[in-house]
């Protein structure tokens, strides 16, 4: 044991003591957060050239509304009301007459026209959108340009036009809009948690309002951050072992330890170096969302289910790694071997979201019960505010530890017999017997 | 005298390979025991199998006189033949280390006595990445020996070394042998184990072919081997009757003689050819012995 300790101390400075250890702890939250901090940064970044949007108006009516809302607009929402500065584009509407022969023709111009960069886009309205029906066929309204789906004139032409086409369905129905004001008013639904009571003081408190933070954020930062351990440590022990044989190192400590020491040494300073960094990242975040007075969002019941799971995933993996990284007898060797390796790891990162969204579907369920995936996938459903059933955890725990039995056992078979081969590739028929000749 | 090692009857195969074949031996207490043999006999294996490493595939093992085990290995320091260290670990630092896994005691005060010994104290505190090549060995050398073993298996601990080097290494471990270690080492070097070696070992093909003191090995071969300096190099050997295989070395000519043959005659007739500064009629030497055993495969070793 006392061996074991010492290399396992020895593994661990080598890997903390690095510049790249250290780089990489304050890189990994930049990288993670960096996309949400450059939309803040550059949400107010938008173009502000002007454009003009052609509108074929089949009802003769409906474009008014839009001429006047665009007026409306360039006078009063594109400019800085501090600086005076243009921040936002200019719309303009060109009216264009319906064309009573061919309509596609009078649509290729128009497209042209978008392409050429003298329009923006151009609109469609249709004859009927005043009284639709399932009968009629002018009921719709297109929109027409290089990238429609993300346009934010098409996004902003909804509202004008509704409210206008409201105003005309009242008037043809003889009531004013003034005598009827809440007929539209929209009443959002309310997000809630649950009601419950206060376990110290036994009243009853009213339910919290329901976030998107609580919803979908924390679970995937939970799960988030188990995959990067993983990718912290594990993917380190193959290349560690392999440098180690390559080098001409594990023979001489194989003169001092064993081989069940060497391995196990490498799993604890696997674990010691997530350890390191996993608490960082959780305090740091608790710290930060205490800060911002968020802590309610924080699921802390999940924390030692974090620890045990993360402890668990790198003795998992890390053991195969480590195995791996003793048939490597190159470097090339070793780059075969990452990507199958890491695999188990990074199929929950493809299947998180429909789990997030619905952690206590059968399908959830039973993925989050596959022992490689479940340290990742049973914390991100434990962290939603959904409760998943007790038994789920501890059933996920017992094949976890199963699992990390199985793989620790043969992957110690391997690693002994694998360690002090030269020159033989680490065929796939060969690690299987190695596991199970030993 | 008592045994520190004894193998009985160890066999290990590779595959369908053969590296140690039912090979017993037994190790003095307090000697020099030698482990000589061409590439691929065994003798890595055999140190492997002495040191746990590898476990054999049927035979006993005995070291210490008991039954191998792993905490074994904590009375014995092994350099292996392909060894390395760990770069970015501080001399020192590594040291200390290495001789902590073997649980020692004194450590600090042994590491710098030997960093002293080795010459190399200036480089305590240098990263292993900045040694030369003969630096790492030594410091290899001391990590093997820094925790006092009573056993010392060295696996070609000469390989690479400058003569300087080499007898800074060879006093040291005659050194720990005067004080009780027992020492185990492979070498390709004949002139080293004759010199160094109170027992010389020899395998081949995985199978024991010497075992003995020099001396009981030689007097197992005739006076066989006429040692001559001519001047006038092998052209004056030409067509001798009675001579099976001439070596050159340049100023010296051993010539090896048939069963049958007179060495006096041969002699007589040489004399008769040249004018000879020296003689000698001796037992073969270990290299010519290793040769005769061993063959071309041999010969191509001590040629490397």
């Amino acid at each position: 044991m006392n061996k074991i300790i010492r290399f396992t101390i020895r593994e661990y400075m080598a890997a903390v003591k690095t510049k790249g250890f250290i780089i990489g702890l304050v890189i990994a939250p930049v990288m993670m957060s960096g996309g949400f901090l450059a939309f803040l940064l550059l949400k107010d970044r938008v173009d502000t050239t002007d454009k003009k949007i052609a509108v074929i108006d089949h009802t003769g009516v409906v474009v008014e509304a839009l001429i006047d809302a665009a007026e409306n607009r360039n006078k009063n929402e594109i400019f800085d009301e501090e600086s005076g500065q243009k921040v936002k584009p200019a719309y303009f509407i060109e009216v264009i007459k319906p064309t009573s022969s061919d309509t596609m023709q009078q649509h290729l111009e128009l497209s042209d026209r978008v392409r050429n960069g003298e329009l923006h886009a151009f609109m469609v309205i249709g004859s009927d959108v005043i009284h639709p029906g399932e009968d009629k066929l002018g009921d719709d309204i297109s929109y027409y340009g290089k990238n429609a789906a993300m346009d934010d004139v098409r996004r902003w032409t909804g509202w004008p036009i509704y409210n206008h086409l409201r105003k005309l369905r009242l008037a043809d129905a003889g009531i004013e809009e003034s005598q009827v004001p809440e007929l539209f008013q929209w009443i959002d639904v309310s997000g809630l948690g649950l009601v419950s009571v206060d376990e110290s003081t036994g009243d009853i408190e009213d339910a919290r309002e329901a976030s998107p933070i609580e919803a979908l954020v924390v679970p995937i930062a939970f799960m988030m951050l188990m995959f990067i351990m993983i990718m912290f440590s594990v993917p380190a022990m193959l290349n560690s072992v392999m440098e180690e044989k390559t080098q001409r190192i594990a023979e001489v400590m194989l003169g001092s330890i064993t081989p069940f020491e060497f391995m196990s040494a490498k799993l604890l300073s696997g674990i010691a170096v997530s350890l390191t960094s996993s608490a960082v990242y959780v305090f740091g975040g608790l710290f930060v969302l205490t800060s911002l007075s968020l802590q309610g969002y924080i699921p802390f019941f999940v924390l030692p289910w974090f620890f045990v799971y993360m402890i668990l995933a790198v003795m998992m993996f890390g053991a195969m790694s480590a195995s791996l990284g003793a048939t490597c007898s190159e470097p090339k060797d070793a780059q075969s071997l990452s990507f199958p390796m890491i695999l188990p790891a990074l199929i929950p990162m493809f299947i998180y979201f429909p789990i997030a969204k619905e952690p206590l579907s059968s399908f959830s369920t039973w993925m989050s019960l596959i022992p490689p995936f479940t340290p990742m996938l049973m914390t991100l459903r434990m962290a939603t505010p959904d409760s998943i059933p007790l038994w789920q955890p501890i059933v996920g725990l017992l094949g976890v530890i199963l699992f990390t039995i199985i793989f620790v056992w043969a992957g110690g078979r391997i690693f002994r017999v694998a360690i002090l081969m030269q020159g033989t590739p680490p065929k796939f028929a060969n690690i299987i017997k190695w596991a199970i000749r030993g | 005298m008592m045994s520190l090692i004894e193998l009985e009857s160890v066999s290990k195969t590779f595959g369908k390979h053969v590296a140690v074949d039912k090979l017993s031996l037994s190790v003095p207490k307090g000697s020099v025991y030698g482990f000589i043999g061409p590439n691929g006999s065994g003798k890595t294996t055999t140190l492997r199998m002495i040191m746990n490493i590898l476990p054999p595939d049927s035979g006993k093992i005995m070291v210490f006189g008991e039954q191998l085990k792993s905490t074994s290995c904590d009375r014995i320091g092994y350099m292996p033949e392909e060894r390395g260290l760990y770069k970015r670990m501080k001399v020192r630092e590594l040291l200390i280390f290495m001789g902590g896994l073997k649980n020692a005691e004194n450590l600090k005060s042994n590491v710098d006595q030997w960093l002293e010994r080795l010459e190399l104290s200036d480089w305590a505190n240098k990263k292993v990445e900045t040694l030369s090549k003969g630096m790492s060995q030594k410091v290899q050398f001391i990590a093997t020996v820094v925790a006092e073993p009573q056993l010392i298996i060295l696996d070609e601990p000469f390989t690479g070394l400058d003569p300087v080097n080499t007898e800074v290494i060879k006093d040291a471990i005659l050194d720990l042998q005067s004080r009780g270690t027992t020492v185990v080492f492979s070498t390709h070097d004949m002139s080293m184990a004759e010199k160094m070696c109170d027992f010389i070992f020899m395998i081949f093909k995985g199978n024991k072919v010497l075992d003995g003191t020099l001396n009981n090995i030689q007097d197992k071969y005739a006076n066989d081997t006429i040692r001559i300096r001519s001047g006038n190099g092998t052209a004056v050997f030409k067509d001798l009757k009675g001579v099976e295989k001439i070596n050159d070395y340049g100023r010296l000519q051993e010539l090896r003689i048939a069963d049958d043959a007179d060495p006096h005659a041969i002699l007589r007739e040489i004399i008769n050819r040249t004018r000879i500064e020296s003689f000698d009629i001796v037992k073969p030497s270990l290299h010519d012995i290793f040769v005769r055993i061993a063959g071309s495969e041999a010969e191509e070793v001590n040629n490397e």
